[in-house]
């Protein structure tokens, strides 16, 4: 199964996955309706991408009463039927990654669903700091990313001295 | 009815970028825009601007009937009448003032591929000399500075580079997907240096992040050579038999200890230092990009010459993983400089900015204003614009209107009802990028892409066919033979050996040649010495220094007491490109409208808070503004930042049209001496909204 590997490390917070994803939701370029969510910090420079990992043993999917949630065989993604969502928020609770967000409007939760296997948000990700990849593809790209940081320590402490 | 779905492969032109893109129809109506997962440059991936060309291209205020200025308001017109009242128009003015009375101006409105050739073309053939563009405010000051230095303006090779060093560049805003180029060489290990007055979205991933004060980054480069002259660091053997000046360069740097260059740009001796040594220890691995926040200053030209030096310095130029040169397609030459030269007509501008003309071919645009407004130093008296928007992008923008306003014609071809359409006498309706057919190349990955015309509407001309028919009204219709612009491009693409059929059927591209480092090298740099120049014979014969000498920004070296901050326009939002987009209203739900980017300190001082609408005064004029307050790492305080293209704040209310860079005649627009007011409802506040 393919998932979206985020890299802080290239994230520029351009937010083109946030405005991406707004716009398959709602048509638009509002960011409350984005299901990826980029966090900036200034002071530290730090950006956080965060998006819904499907994961495994998915507490969003078990916690559900209404049995709304549910994992579509083909991609894995976890996804919600609006129709069954009674609005109880436990999904939202459940998710310790605040990865599934309340609708007002419609009064349901929304999450991730990969968008059909075609993620919008990486394909938008102009950074590169997002890939829909295989998870040992993932871990690859993680351990050479380490690696790299790494060795632009090195340097940039030579460069200090 | 089944809907008949179809995917068509074409190149994206909302911005500069020409990403590859998957075009969605339904129907024949576009409903969707995916990046080209074949295409080099952007590998699948695309910018929301790209996505959105959509509500571009069927946005209801696209203007698709020809427009005439009557006494009573606008007034629809036949396309051929507006041509022949057009073509009558400039006869009868060419014929009292002469041809050279006669301008056109090409902008990025409608994106062009080779069509700003055709613009060239007609108004050579029609016997003025007289090209304006937007080139003349953006780019052309990092071309020269380059060309000047190293005989061309080489491009970075970020993937294999060890060191990146971006000065004034915003990529992730500018040029959206060369980021990718740059993090994935960051995730090899490779060091970013990004040197930028703000915490620019690029800066956030910056290694080291040199907040030099606007304007100064020749101060920087003259310090960078200073220490890895000092450290022994430089390519000597480049040196020696690649470079002249070399000499006069280590006189120069002298002055320029940390501690000097500390004083003058603010960025701490100890990072000059760093800066220097992560340089020589990836040389020469360190690929260079200059953007156009160094453009736009009194000093510029030089600045970017000074920059430029340090790959040449460090062995990195014309180097894998440094920087090295790209030639483009040899397409057929379009323009008719070489047929029909009209310098002795005296182009606008081409006395005062030689350079500028001498190697460009770029009239002046300032200029241009000075000869409507004051015949000075000759009658421009009719102007036809394609895609261009200098009410809202060129300096002082009250003057600008005030010259547009006064010509005997103003022509304006255009997607939408822009504030230079406005104050025309004809506007003609233009065809966006997905509605015409042209060539493009992407130099960097050396492939040439013919973009299709995915949709069309009746009587809306697309370049080609514009210039023609005005051509043969004006009995100089032998300079565009061609039937269409399929017609054109065949004759363009003769000499590459590829046809248009094989473009067709490639939408990614077709390699037109390879391109490796080391060739300039071997075969001598483009410069008249051959070499890289350090000095330029080329300008002291010019009565310019041969030397890229350093000069302090006026705030700098003479400070304004009446305007305290300094300001800098027109930094790059994600969303829009110069004037343009701010009509889509999804864009708005993300960037709603314009600011004045301040210092939370500056906004103590003032007793403002974000959100609170400030007038910013120059001594150009006025604008009034909200203030957003940034976080204290975002901008340094006593700097502020305002984006240019905003109808209602329009900046260039304040910035400078008469104040430049000597050598390619660039306005100071990103060193603004202004100050600013609070409480704006009073009567003195008028004069802020154009």
């Amino acid at each position: 199964m393919r998932i979206v590997v985020v890299d802080p490390d290239s994230c520029v917070a351009c937010r083109n996955c946030e405005y991406a994803c707004a716009y398959r939701q709602n048509g638009d370029f509002a960011r409350s309706a984005s299901h990826i969510r980029v966090n900036f910090y200034p002071e530290e420079r730090a950006c956080v991408p965060l998006t819904c990992m499907h994961c495994a043993k998915a507490g969003c999917l078990e916690v559900c009463p209404a049995a709304a949630i549910s994992r579509d065989p083909e991609t894995g993604a976890v996804e919600v039927d609006e129709t069954r969502c009674a609005g109880c928020k436990m999904c939202l609770l459940a998710c310790p990654y605040g990865n599934v967000h309340f609708d007002k409007v419609a009064s349901v939760s929304r999450k991730c669903d990969l968008c059909g296997g075609d993620p919008m948000c990486v394909r938008s990700c102009t950074a590169g700091a997002l890939q829909f990849v295989e998870a040992d593809e993932a871990v690859d790209r993680r351990r050479e990313a380490v690696d790299a940081r790494l060795r632009r320590i090195l340097h940039l402490d030579k460069a200090e001295k | 009815m089944a809907q008949e779905r179809e995917i068509q492969q074409t190149l994206c032109r909302m911005c500069d970028d020409r990403c590859g893109i998957d075009v969605h129809l339904e129907d024949g109506r576009i409903i969707d825009i995916l990046g080209n997962k074949d295409h080099l440059w952007n590998r699948g991936r695309l910018c929301v601007k790209a996505r959105a060309a959509v509500d571009m291209v069927y946005h209801p205020d696209r203007i698709l009937t020809p427009l005439k200025r009557t006494g009573g308001g606008w007034q629809e017109i036949a396309l051929e009448q507006a041509l022949d009242e057009i073509a009558a128009r400039l006869a009868e003015i060419g014929g009292r003032h002469g041809p050279r009375s006669i301008a056109v101006w090409k902008g990025e409105a409608i994106g062009f591929g080779q069509q700003e050739d055709l613009a060239r073309r007609f108004i050579h053939a029609l016997g003025s000399p007289n090209y304006l563009s937007n080139d003349s405010m953006c780019y052309a000051s990092r071309y020269l500075g380059f060309t000047l230095v190293d005989g061309g303006w080489p491009v970075p090779d970020l993937e294999n580079s060890r060191c990146i060093v971006l000065w004034g560049a915003n990529p992730p805003f500018a040029h959206p997907n060369m980021t990718q180029y740059i993090t994935a060489a960051r995730r090899r290990g490779a060091t970013l240096i990004v040197v930028d007055p703000r915490l620019s979205a690029i800066a956030r991933r910056a290694d080291i992040h040199a907040d030099l004060r606007p304007g100064t980054d020749g101060a920087l480069a003259w310090g960078l050579v200073h220490q890895i002259v000092e450290m022994g660091a430089y390519d000597k053997d480049f040196v020696a038999r690649h470079t002249v000046g070399f000499p006069r360069v280590l006189e120069y740097a002298r002055a320029f200890t940390p501690e000097a260059v500390e004083k003058e740009t603010g960025v701490p001796a100890t990072t000059v230092r760093a800066i220097a040594r992560a340089m020589a220890g990836a040389a020469p691995h360190v690929a260079a990009y200059v953007g156009n926040g160094l453009e736009h200053h009194e000093n510029g030209v030089n600045n970017i010459r000074a920059v430029a030096m340090l790959d040449g310095l460090l062995g990195a130029l014309d180097r894998e993983g440094g920087t090295f040169f790209r030639g483009a397609p040899p397409l057929r030459e379009l323009t008719l400089y070489d047929d029909v030269p009209l310098t002795h007509l005296g182009p606008l501008g081409a006395d005062r900015f030689p350079v500028l003309y001498d190697k460009r071919r770029e009239c002046h645009t300032m200029t241009a204003m000075e000869a409507i407004l004051h015949d000075d130093p000759y009658p421009l008296r009719a102007m036809i614009v394609t895609g261009a928007n200098p009410a809202a992008t060129n300096p002082n923008s009250t003057k600008v209107l005030e010259a547009l306003e006064s010509l005997d014609l103003l022509v304006v071809r255009d997607l939408f009802m822009s504030e230079t359409a406005a104050v025309a006498d004809y506007v003609l309706p233009a065809a966006s990028f997905l509605e015409r057919t042209e060539l493009h190349a992407h130099a960097k990955h050396q492939i040439v892409s013919l973009t299709r015309k995915v949709v069309s509407w009746p009587g809306v001309q697309g370049e080609y066919d514009f210039w023609h028919d005005l051509a043969w009204r004006l009995g100089i219709g032998d300079s565009f033979p061609w039937d269409d612009e399929t017609a054109l491009n065949r004759w363009l693409l003769e000499p590459t050996g590829l046809s248009l059929e094989e473009l067709a059927a490639h939408p990614e591209g077709v390699e037109y040649g390879s391109a490796r480092p080391g060739g300039w090298r071997e075969h001598g740099f483009e410069t008249p010495s051959g070499k890289v120049e350090f000095t330029s014979e080329y300008l002291k014969d010019l009565g310019f220094d041969e030397l890229p000498v350093y000069l302090s920004p006026a705030y700098v070296d003479e400070p304004d007491q009446e305007y305290p901050f300094v300001l800098i326009t027109g930094a790059r939002k994600l969303l829009y490109l110069h004037s343009r987009f701010r009509n889509i209203p999804r864009f708005l739900t993300a960037i709603p409208g314009p600011e004045v980017e301040m210092h939370p300190s500056d906004a103590v001082a003032l007793g403002v808070k974000d959100g609170d609408e400030v007038r910013v005064v120059s001594r150009v004029g006025s604008v009034r503004i909200p203030v957003k307050v940034m976080s204290p790492s975002e901008i340094p305080p006593g700097t502020l930042q305002i984006t240019h293209g905003w109808k209602d704040a329009n900046v260039n209310l304040i910035t400078h049209d008469d104040r430049f860079d000597p050598i390619s005649g660039f306005p100071l627009m990103k060193s603004v001496e202004v100050r600013v007011e609070k409480g704006t409802r009073g009567p003195d506040a008028l004069g802020g909204v154009a």
